[in-house]
């Protein structure tokens, strides 16, 4: 018998962990569905001209995502936090791999499927409402003859709202798997408010983050010379119109970037894996 | 089928045992006796694979424990003294967690539960503490874990309960099964263990089988002060001195586990000795 992963065993966990967790699980969705109609119908009552723009869509979802996905990912290994849960959690005959790929099938993926089947039902009738009322009371602008536009419904890939480094590299939404998969790593590592603590955590780490590129990397900059995001520096010491940049090899650049933005979820998913395995209760 | 050789542990810096060597054989129902915090959960964690010795080597059937790979999860069963069981109907718990479990028998649990009497409607939570521990155990017994271990199961349980305990157990081993039940209520495990183990200070104190016990030891009460000064233990109750004496004539007696465990904590150079070959 292979000890490191079988499929029908694998599906065997699935089935278990979804047997134990549907109803929590199916309540915490009609939960968030009633929290973002609730929040859409409030904007809707304060704002007639222009409600539900794309950058409120925008806002909901990823406020939504980003909270409730890592106070989810925080709790799929919450068993391990006592004695007695953890026990009968280990316990279970499945491999460490098959108990975290189910741990992130429910936690990553399904989460943000079903998150975003979710807001999409929500937000596609609301929207359509907020069309609708645009439609039958304000068609222009207060004072103006400027007519109102109808409200679109949100694109995730591809939203003009959304701040250029999301527009060009999807950086709220791949970062959001990065932040969520080290919530799950929190929750292996923490036993006890592994919300409270991982957000901590992460906190202290972009706190280094912020002092190195500050002190480390901008200090040593020639005068004049500033950071222009994390990749590339520019110089304007002599107020003139030209403009210096310094930037790393494309291929370096671009290889930089892909890191960024896919490596952090595996990267955090391999030490959640080894955690798990040494896991002492 | 379980080897324990030079096995260390410690807590933070709390050393709980230091070169334990064990040895344990199928066919067998052993009773692990020993004072509050001497390691007897912590050596059930050890051997089902949720703590790593420090030091030392265990082997159980073959498969190093803190690995917790499936095939061992498989053989082996730990019944906690602390357990949680989810807000579900136990129909369903068992439908998923069963098939886990190759050797699992719906029909033995089936019996497991009704000799227990318990209800099978109903969420798992809304039973009483006594309820999960019978239906824990009844599973656990089912799963034909080559080995069990069992934590202070009787804790919880009422009087009938306790003595269906001893006979699912006595009706379920076969020669292949080790169990190892851990526990204060030495009462509760007279006539179901063959063999007891008594730990102290992180070392096996002692180590034999009833058999062996009734041959070498008598247990008896006596006014007589003659026999009293030759027992290995004594105590004094209403009743007269109940005692512990070396079974000089091959008596036939019943040994009343709570005297021997006694006498083996508190005189336990004497009680060896007699044991010595």
């Amino acid at each position: 018998m292979n000890q490191t992963f079988v499929f029908s065993r694998w599906v065997m966990l699935v089935a278990d962990h979804w047997a134990e967790n549907r109803k929590r699980y199916l309540l915490a969705l009609l939960a968030m569905g009633g929290l973002l109609a609730a929040w859409y119908g409030f904007l809707l009552t304060i704002d007639k001209f222009g409600p539900l723009n794309l950058f409120l869509q925008y806002s909901a979802y990823y406020f939504g995502l980003y909270f409730i996905g890592c106070f989810y990912a925080s709790t799929i290994f919450s068993e391990l936090g006592s004695k007695s849960r953890a026990i009968q959690y280990l316990s279970i005959p499945a491999s460490h791999l098959e108990k975290l790929l189910c741990g992130i099938l429910f936690g990553v993926v399904l989460f943000f499927l079903a998150y975003t089947a979710v807001f999409y039902l929500v937000d596609i009738p609301m929207v359509s409402l907020a069309n609708r009322i645009i439609a039958r009371e304000h068609q222009h602008w207060p004072g103006t003859f400027e007519p109102i536009s109808s409200v679109q419904v949100l694109n995730l890939w591809n939203n003009p709202w959304a701040p250029i480094p999301d527009r060009k590299f999807h950086l709220f939404l791949l970062g959001y798997f990065a932040v969520q998969s080290a919530f799950l790593l929190g929750s292996v590592y923490f036993t006890r408010w592994s919300f409270i603590k991982t957000v901590l955590a992460l906190l202290l780490f972009w706190l280094v983050f912020v002092l190195f590129t500050d002190k480390a990397v901008t200090e040593r900059l020639p005068d004049g010379w500033h950071a222009y995001d994390m990749l590339r520096w520019y110089d304007n010491s002599d107020n003139t119109a030209v403009f210096r940049m310094v930037r790393l090899p494309e291929a370096t650049e671009r290889l930089l970037i892909l890191v960024i933005q896919y490596s952090f979820p595996p990267a955090f998913w391999v030490i959640t894996y080894f955690r798990l395995k040494e896991k002492e209760v | 089928m379980v080897n324990i050789q030079d096995f260390s542990f410690a807590y933070r810096r709390k050393p709980i045992f230091r070169g334990l060597n064990l040895h344990l054989e199928p066919g067998h129902i052993y009773g692990l006796l020993g004072q509050n915090g001497t390691g007897k959960s912590t050596l059930l964690r050890s051997l089902a694979g949720f703590l790593f010795p420090k030091g030392g080597r265990i082997d159980v059937l073959g498969f190093e424990p803190r690995r917790r790979q499936p095939a061992f999860l498989q053989q082996v069963f730990l019944l906690p003294e602390e357990f949680h069981l989810p807000a579900i109907p136990i129909s369903r718990w068992v439908r998923h967690l069963a098939g886990f479990y190759p050797r699992f028998s719906q029909e033995q649990f089936h019996r497991n539960i009704t000799g227990f009497d318990i209800p099978l409607e109903g969420s798992m939570q809304e039973m009483s503490y006594g309820q999960q521990k019978k239906l824990l155990i009844s599973f656990a017994l089912a799963v034909n874990a080559s080995l069990l271990l069992m934590d202070e199961p009787t804790n919880g349980l009422d009087i009938l309960s306790k003595s269906q305990f001893r006979k699912v157990i006595a009706g379920s081993l076969d020669e292949r099964q080790c169990i190892l039940i851990s526990t204060h209520q030495v009462k509760d495990l007279e006539n179901l263990i063959d063999r007891i183990l008594v730990i102290e200070e992180g070392r096996i104190l002692f180590d034999q089988g009833m058999d062996t016990i009734s041959q070498k030891l008598t247990f008896t009460l006596s006014f007589d002060p003659e026999q009293t000064a030759q027992a290995l233990y004594s105590e004094s109750s209403l009743k007269g001195n109940a005692l512990v004496l070396p079974n000089t004539y091959g008596e036939d007696s019943r040994p009343d586990l709570e005297m021997l465990y006694k006498a083996v904590i508190l005189e336990s150079e004497k009680i060896n000795r007699v044991f010595k070959p």
